[in-house]
């Protein structure tokens, strides 16, 4: 496009009364028509509706706009909306801003209209600046491998891998236990139709095992991950089993095998081998050597028994960890959830009292291929128990034992037990001890009120504590009935801990090889809880299962078929267009210092030292804009976040009243959808915070803040994800070098150093910068007048250039 | 050398002198120095039920007095350690709180600036003292002997504000000063559960029953004597056990000694000096049995 | 059983309820949490006075709050029998501090001259009196001073009395309506 007189488009947006209801609209949309370069500015219901859409696109044509802002969500919700409006329209999309006045303003200045309208006229005062100074950008393609991986193989990963094999791609299956089938494998029936767990999940094992597009790599684990969206390198440690696939599963080997052990499928409640198969329809059904209980250690055979039973000589002791290295497009994470454990709840006696199982011992102890045969006998004289407790929430909804949130599957799957119970011993007294029975989905309530029918009773309050008979082993309950208001004091033979789940130990691990954002609950994060429940933050990352939250099987496996589709539908294209964020470096300042090349997380920036330049490799390129922040010398910046438009933002803010406001810089995948977090939730905070988004809180510039001070600002803060959870691998150990680099500066000068704030805040810690910008404001009130002079004269330096 | 301004509150100089005296003789043999608090109120505790404030201020009023003094607080008492304790951490804390007591102190020309720390005789021992010390100083080893511990909800509850790292499901600070002294400290049932004495104003019947079952527990262990670190349940067990007995019919004679009592012995004091004769169900067994060792 | 079902009326009258109860309660230190109580009687499960009294249940207390059953909870003397060891407080799953609950009550029933336990009245007028909760007679002065203990630190009964004054409890602790004993 031709660069001429600038014409922007002002579009405040109603969003009915979310933003309407505490700003005034009409009032904001006039305002913005007398800043620079508006030639339009309209106030509306709903911008993003087609009829809104429809109207920026005339307006583009008939009124030559050629930048366009829109004020209402955040541009993490519908910046892509905008966008493509504009490119319909034959605007480039890097000519479209977005001023975020419902998130970061309406929501969370609920009952101040007069300082909410304040605050989002600055936001769009800022936004026109910037778009002032936007420039059009093409963006380059990069190819997306047609492979997948899939991390875990309980039954959303099986499911996932199906569905992906079946379309055609070829997809790489990796499991670290010896077997895939992961939970479901071990659960008996499944509620609410009762359905054999493992007589509906074999035939799905199988069909992996033998799948040509499947290449399964069980007792593995992911090691390694490069790359981006379409393009990852992936290393794989696959551990030895010490059997080769030449086995036939026979079984003769585990026969002569001297070694005993605990069998971790059935809970430790039955044995097995050192050679052993996990389980009867395990997947492989080769089998495996545990090497921390076979006698055979280092190479050194001193029992050969196994060697000899095998007529195929499948046994290999000399098989070595191998590390294998994959290139796929998409990686759908699936890995699945912990139980919680109750042996750290002293007043349940589990570990004590061997009568206290959990339900998933349960499961064992009532599986036909269980430990006992089916036969539900109690640990301390194996008789059949004739009266028998459950109790619910252990380990769940208690912020003083276990986790806050609700397990989803706790409630059915004890009233799924329980009818086990009645079918085989129906004389046998049940009671399910519970604070509230959640039977929400298909067919739960039938089999709730199946239960009740049968005689199950159902108790509402929680056990303060069992005490065991210490000569019948038998166990009381002591609690109280707060439906009748009443103590009760029961006596039972066997009691269930209705255990909860919680996010796999393993989650940190992968959390970091693959640079995910986590849920306060400690599960996995999807883009958007609504409309993009299976996708990552991070692009081409996909969830399916327990691993995003606790689900039970139907919704793992209609999560794991839409994580598939969504995987499908990228591998499918091809290709991915990727950002126009890249550097853009000015040879003519270069100084070939090389800085940058040593603070790019992704090394794609190399020093050419003949030329004495830089060069950048835009496909490798992440689009964090350390390296423009890093540059001494103004030789580089980042496109669409260039130091121009950061500069023209922070002097919008800092116009009127700088004295009284706080410059936050905050980084877009964490502090940004933080601060977004906390207006969703409606949590408020103090108004005279001007939020500049960037991508990544390693893009700010200690010239940004000098600029704010320089301007008068009272206080600055730098936000960004919590060290270790970049999603720019580690640029933001370069943001705390920078700023306590500038609190020394400070200190130097005799300014109070405080008035600069770092804060890491992931985007479900709303309340975290909620709470930071609480106590930023009283920071900003006792800054006094000299205090504001002096930062103004100490940084006047930064005046220079705009 | 650990200094400390000592908080005997209120209980201790109406009824408790054997308390008092043997904490402080086992303290300066060794060589925790006391010093006494210049001015003193009650630590507010008792009138949490009737005015939040007026506990808070009179709470603040003794730390601002520490404060002064620049001395950490120890208490003998665990409902004084919890109201300076919790007060002094909830003030350290919540600045809008801080702010209106300050507002209530500004009155009597006092302000809280959360500079010292509460602890409890058993903290100090535990923490300052430490365990090879209090060994050491062990010369009468009271090998033989088998009792029970009664830490009180105070120095365990709410553990939030508490500290110190004890376990209130599983508490094992007085237990493990019990150890020292070479007695053997046996577990019962329910051990962190409440004796009943806060409310024997307003009610006799159910503190009564709570004291007994906690009696029942400890006998059904054999424990030759109960060693409590709390003024106020000391008074449950010991000067209310004849009344209990009577209540419900029954014989427990089980002595009930302070835990500096019992430390004080193990180091070689004679029951004279720690107040012995003080306790209203006599130790004479236990006495003797200690005597009878030691030969 | 019987006798606490006589002693709560079944019915709860529409009028009874005040919905905004639970929000003025909630602005007291120790009772901020009291909505998210979600009822699971681990509170009075646990309680040690619950097991010997037919009326003292921490959680119907917690839901009253709730519900907003100002007038029931304040004239229920079996209030006063907690003996704030804190159980409740340590144990509940949602971080509600029951026992704070019982005292923000305690409070407000002394502050609306309400009901309060004679003992409390002694506590406060010997506190007043001599700065100790328990009058400390000649006697035991003397006596400390024959085993040899240090003289007890003295009072400033006026800066007590200031302190009674400005937080209102002197004004309180006079008017309010007194009770001996609690029946369990």
């Amino acid at each position: 496009m031709a660069e001429g007189e600038i014409r922007i488009g002002v579009y405040v947006c109603h969003c009915g009364l979310n933003i309407a209801g505490s700003v005034d609209c009409k009032e904001v949309a006039k305002y913005a028509a007398t800043l620079p370069h508006v030639v339009l500015a309209k106030d509306n219901r709903y911008t993003c509706s087609d009829q809104g859409q429809e109207m920026i696109k005339k307006d583009i044509k008939e009124h030559r706009l050629n930048r366009v802002v829109v004020a209402s969500c955040s541009p993490r919700l519908h910046e892509p909306t905008f966008r493509k409006t504009c490119e319909d329209a034959g605007l480039n999309k890097y000519l479209f801003e977005m001023a975020n006045i419902r998130e970061q303003c309406s929501w969370v200045h609920l009952y101040d209209r007069k300082a909410a309208t304040e605050k989002a006229k600055d936001l769009v005062k800022m936004a026109v600046a910037k778009a002032a100074l936007l420039q059009p950008a093409e963006e380059i393609e990069v190819p997306i491998t047609r492979e997948a991986l899939v991390i875990g193989g309980g039954v959303a990963g099986i499911q996932a891998a199906l569905d992906l094999a079946d379309t055609g791609y070829k997809v790489y299956l990796v499991e670290k236990e010896p077997s895939i089938g992961g939970m479901m494998a071990r659960i008996d029936k499944t509620f609410p139709t009762m359905d054999c767990s493992i007589c509906i999940l074999a035939p799905k094992m199988s069909d992996v095992g033998h799948h040509p597009n499947i290449e399964l790599l069980t007792n593995s684990e992911v090691v390694e991950v490069k790359g981006y969206i379409g393009n990852f390198h992936v290393k794989v440690l696959k551990k030895p089993r010490y059997v080769k696939s030449d086995c036939t599963a026979c079984g003769e080997c585990a026969k002569v095998c001297p070694v005993i052990a605990p069998n971790e499928f059935d809970a430790g409640l039955a044995i097995r081998h050192a050679i052993y198969t996990p389980f009867a329809q395990a997947v492989p059904s080769t089998y495996i050597i545990d090497m921390n209980r076979c006698l055979n250690k280092d190479g050194v055979i001193v029992c050969d028994k196994c060697i000899k039973a095998c007529e195929r000589q499948a046994i290999d002791f000399d098989m070595k960890p191998e590390t294998i290295e994959l290139k796929v497009g998409t990686i759908i994470v699936a890995i699945g959830a912990d139980v919680f454990d109750p042996s750290v709840l002293p007043n349940y006696g589990y570990g004590k009292y061997s009568n206290v199982i959990t339900s998933l011992e349960f499961e064992r102890l009532i599986n036909a291929g269980g430990p006992s045969g089916g036969h539900l006998i109690r640990p301390s004289d194996m008789q059949i128990p004739q009266r028998v407790a459950f109790i619910q929430c252990v380990g769940s909804r208690s912020d003083r034992n276990g986790r806050l949130y609700c397990s989803n599957v706790c409630c059915m799957n004890t009233i799924k037990d329980s009818l086990l119970i009645k079918e085989h011993w129906p004389e046998t007294e049940i009671y399910v001890f519970y604070v509230d029975i959640r039977a929400y989905g298909k067919g739960f309530e039938d089999l709730y009120k199946r239960a009740k029918k049968e005689g199950v009773i159902f108790i509402r309050g929680l056990p303060a504590e069992i005490i065991e008979d210490r000569k019948t082993h038998n166990l009381w309950l002591i609690g109280e009935n707060t439906l009748q208001n009443e103590l009760y004091k029961v006596n039972v033979d066997m009691v269930i801990l209705s255990v909860g789940l919680e996010p796999r130990k393993e989650s940190e691990i992968i959390q970091r090889l693959l640079t995910l954002s986590k849920t306060q609950d400690g599960f996995f994060m999807e883009a958007h809880p609504k409309l993009r429940p299976v996708d990552a933050a991070t692009g081409g990352i996909f969830f399916a299962g327990c691993a995003e939250a606790p689900k039970d099987i139907k919704d793992s496996v209609t999560q794991a078929s839409a994580a598939a589709a969504r995987a499908g539908i990228l591998m499918a294209k091809g290709k991915v267009t990727v950002e126009a964020i890249t550097p853009i470096s000015y040879a003519d300042k270069c100084k070939a210092c090389g800085l940058c090349t040593k603070v790019c997380p992704y090394n794609a920036i190399t020093l050419n030292k003949e030329l004495k330049r830089i060069e950048v490799i835009e496909a490798a390129c992440g689009g964090c804009g350390t390296c423009a922040a890093e540059c001494p010398f103004d030789a580089l910046t980042q496109n669409h976040f260039t130091d121009e438009q950061i500069l023209a933002q922070i002097d919008a803010v800092t116009e009127y009243d700088a004295e009284k406001k706080i410059v936050a810089f905050c980084c877009n995948w964490c502090a940004y959808a933080g601060a977004d977090f906390a207006g969703v939730s409606r949590m408020q905070y103090p108004s005279n915070v001007r939020i500049i988004r960037t991508m990544c809180s390693g893009r700010v510039a200690p010239k940004f803040i000098e600029r704010a001070f320089a301007k008068g600002a009272a206080a600055v803060l730098v936000a960004g994800c919590h060290p270790g959870d970049c999603h720019y691998i580690n640029a933001n150990y370069h943001t705390k070098r920078r700023v306590e680099r500038f609190w020394e500066k400070m200190e130097k000068n005799g300014l109070n150093k405080e008035r600069l704030q770092l804060l890491w805040a992931s985007a479900a810690e709303g309340e975290r910068f909620a709470s930071k910008i609480r106590e930023m404001q009283t920071i900003v009130e006792k800054v006094s007048r000299e205090e504001i002079e002096s930062s103004k004269k100490v940084f006047e330096k930064a005046l220079g250039g705009s | 050398m650990p200094k400390y301004l000592i908080f005997l509150g209120c209980v201790i100089p109406y009824r408790l002198s054997s308390y008092e005296i043997s904490a402080r003789k086992v303290l300066e043999k060794l060589d925790v120095e006391l010093v006494e608090m210049p001015t003193f109120n009650c630590c507010g505790y008792p009138m949490d039920a009737i005015n939040h404030e007026l506990m808070l201020t009179l709470a603040a009023r003794n730390l601002c007095v520490a404060e002064k003094e620049n001395l950490n607080i120890l208490a003998l008492c665990n409902g004084c350690f919890c109201s300076l304790n919790e007060t002094n951490k909830m003030l350290k804390e919540d600045k809008k709180l801080r702010e209106e007591v300050n507002g209530h102190l500004k009155a009597i020309g006092m302000e809280f600036k959360g500079t010292i720390e509460v602890k409890h005789l058993a903290h100090v021992l535990a923490e300052d003292v430490g365990f090879d010390k209090i060994k050491d100083a062990v010369k009468k080893p009271l090998t033989n002997l088998s009792v029970a511990q009664h830490s009180g909800c105070h120095i365990l509850r709410p553990a939030k504000y508490v500290g110190h790292g004890d376990d209130p499901e599983n508490p094992t600070l007085l237990k493990n000063l019990i150890r020292l002294t070479g007695a053997q400290c046996l577990d019962y049932m329910d051990e962190s559960a409440c004796c009943g004495n806060p409310i024997i104003g307003v009610n006799e019947e159910v503190p009564f029953q709570m004291a007994k079952e906690k009696l029942d527990h400890i006998r059904a262990v054999k424990a030759q004597a109960l060693i409590t670190a709390c003024p106020f349940c000391h008074m449950m067990f010991d000067m209310n056990q004849p009344r209990i007995e009577r209540a419900f019919n029954e014989k427990f004679g089980i002595p009930v000694l302070h835990y500096p009592q019992l430390l004080g012995l193990a180091m070689g004091f004679s029951p004279d000096e720690l107040g012995l004769g003080e306790l209203r169900v006599k130790p004479t067994e236990l006495l003797n049995q200690i005597q009878g060792g030691k030969s | 059983m019987s006798e606490a079902q006589e002693y709560v009326p079944s019915v709860i009258k529409a009028e009874e309820l005040n919905p905004k109860f639970k929000y003025e309660m909630s602005k007291k230190h120790g009772a901020e949490k009291i909505m998210l109580c979600f009822q699971c009687g681990t509170c009075t499960a646990d309680c040690p006075i619950s097991r010997f009294s037919d009326f003292y249940r921490p959680r119907k207390i917690a839901r009253m709050m709730q519900l907003g059953l100002k007038d029931r909870l304040l004239s229920d003397e079996a209030l006063w029998l907690c003996s704030s060891c804190f159980t409740c407080v340590d144990h509940c799953p949602q971080g509600v501090e029951i026992a704070g609950i019982v005292r923000v009550l305690r409070n407000l029933s002394v502050k609306e001259n309400r009901i309060m336990p004679l003992v409390y009245r002694e506590l406060a007028s010997n506190l007043l009196k001599g700065g100790y909760v328990y009058e400390i007679v000649e006697s035991r002065h003397k006596k400390r001073a024959e085993l040899g203990l240090p003289p007890l630190p003295k009072p400033n009964l006026e800066e007590i009395a200031k302190i009674f004054e400005i937080t209102g409890s002197s004004k309180m602790l006079e008017n309010v309506k007194t009770f001996e004993k609690v029946k369990s």
